[in-house]
């Protein structure tokens, strides 16, 4: 076991070493210019955490929230905290919606408010369900 | 290999009892529309691929054919062609491939006069039979398909079969557009990832027409603006790159990559104080690449200090 943690050091310094000596001329040659795919990979996700907000907001959303003793308002800070990857994961959930008011929708818009909910109750470290949640250190 | 799929195909059919319907047109859109002038190019064997693509970019006004398309787009060890290669054939021809995955979408840019380029499995998940056709028309009244399909000039298809193998390909779909057309629903973040693929393919005289007409929808987006200077700066038109990033900075005061690359192209026309200026800014704002507006700081101050 403990050598294997040894090989792994070693490896992992040299991969280290590699990926810098890769990286280090590439960086040192276009470091001037940002290009326009960083641009867009940034505003999609300002659009990803748009919707959220907005989702958040909607008067029905929000109905479920209180009547689960959260505060919607607190809800949303919980959300802003969220990493880019798990703001994703929650508009995936959202954009699986029906937009049309089918008996499966209030169903899918419950399911989506639990796992909300979930979320949040998994940062305020009451729950522990999502493993890639870490409560705030207090 | 053909007719087996078909046969599997109603196997399916039979299994899921499912008949889907056409999706209620949107309002303003005619019952059924038909592109009858798109031209039209009889596949070669295993072929589907560049004859599709050959159609919708003669649609799109720039003469092409089936054949010379080939090596851009064919695969030999996979007889077919890859969704990849003929999104980027387009590019390199200068038009945009515009993405679509739902079949809401379909028929307004028919109507709108864009046939779509459609991947379908005629046969099913676990016996593929995949192919390229071009929708041109339907009808809703019929509940009918018009397609380019293989050797056949003017293909009908029962919408329900359509629907079916057009759903096992997750409804891939594209649109041939000039970098001055938008679709007839055009969605921002598939519109300029579309772009960007022109400027990814070096065409960047058509990136600049797109990120143009992206802001003819959208005069606040920012990736487009940023696209927008990062074209003219890639050919060399300092000039215009200058004040495409001086607009971004207007708009998105607070755009830290918009002060970096003005920055530098400051530097790059000898304004040294000016690209100081602005790289500095760049920094304060911070953010996630502020690594990269150090970099640029530094550079601009040794120049300086020479």
């Amino acid at each position: 076991m403990c050598r294997y943690r040894k090989t792994t050091r070693y490896v992992s310094i040299l991969m280290t070493i590699i990926l810098g000596l890769m990286f280090m001329p590439v960086q040192s040659v276009f470091a001037a210019m940002v290009g326009t795919e960083a641009v867009l990979g940034h505003a999609e996700m300002q659009s990803a955490r748009e919707k959220v907000r907005v989702f958040l907001d909607r008067r029905d959303v929000q109905d479920v929230l209180t009547s689960q003793g959260i505060d919607p308002a607190e809800a949303r800070a919980r959300v802003d905290s969220l990493s880019d990857a798990e703001v994703q994961a929650i508009v995936d959930r959202i954009d699986g919606l029906p937009a049309g008011g089918d008996l499966l929708g209030p169903l899918l818009l419950i399911a989506v408010v639990f796992f909300v909910v979930l979320i949040v109750l998994d940062l305020t470290g009451v729950t522990d369900i999502f493993t890639f949640i870490h409560p705030p250190e207090k | 290999m053909l007719l087996l799929g078909f046969l599997f195909n109603l196997l399916a059919g039979c299994a899921t009892f499912r008949q889907m319907e056409m999706p209620s047109l949107p309002e303003g859109l005619p019952a059924s529309h038909e592109l009858t002038e798109v031209p039209f190019f009889s596949q070669e064997k295993y072929q589907c691929g560049p004859a599709a693509l050959a159609m919708a970019i003669s649609w799109s006004g720039l003469p092409a054919r089936s054949e010379d398309l080939v090596p851009e787009v064919y695969t030999p060890s996979r007889k077919g062609s890859l969704q990849v290669a003929i999104i980027a054939a387009a590019r390199r021809h200068g038009r945009l491939a515009y993405e679509i995955s739902d079949l809401e979408s379909l028929f307004p840019e028919i109507a709108a006069g864009y046939p779509v380029i459609i991947l379908q499995n005629l046969g099913v998940s676990w016996f593929p039979v995949w192919h390229y056709a071009v929708v041109v028309g339907y009808d809703a009244a019929r509940q009918e398909v018009m397609l380019r399909s293989g050797t056949t000039f003017r293909k009908i298809m029962p919408f329900g079969v359509f629907e079916k193998t057009w759903a096992r390909s997750n409804y891939w779909g594209i649109i041939i557009l000039q970098p001055t057309q938008l679709p007839a629903l055009p969605e921002e973040k598939a519109y300029l990832s579309a772009v960007l693929g022109l400027e990814k393919a070096h065409r960047f005289e058509a990136a600049v027409s797109g990120y143009r007409t992206a802001l003819t929808r959208w005069p606040q987006s920012l990736a487009a603006r940023m696209g927008l200077g990062n074209s003219y700066y890639a050919f060399g038109d300092l000039e215009n790159s200058e004040y495409a990033f001086r607009e971004t900075i207007r708009l998105h005061p607070r755009a830290g990559s918009a002060y970096n690359n003005l920055a530098q192209i400051l530097m790059e026309r000898g304004r040294y104080a000016e690209a100081r200026e602005m790289a500095r800014k760049a920094v304060s704002l911070g953010g996630p690449l502020q690594a990269v507006y150090r970099q640029t700081l530094k550079e601009i101050e040794s120049k300086m200090s020479q």
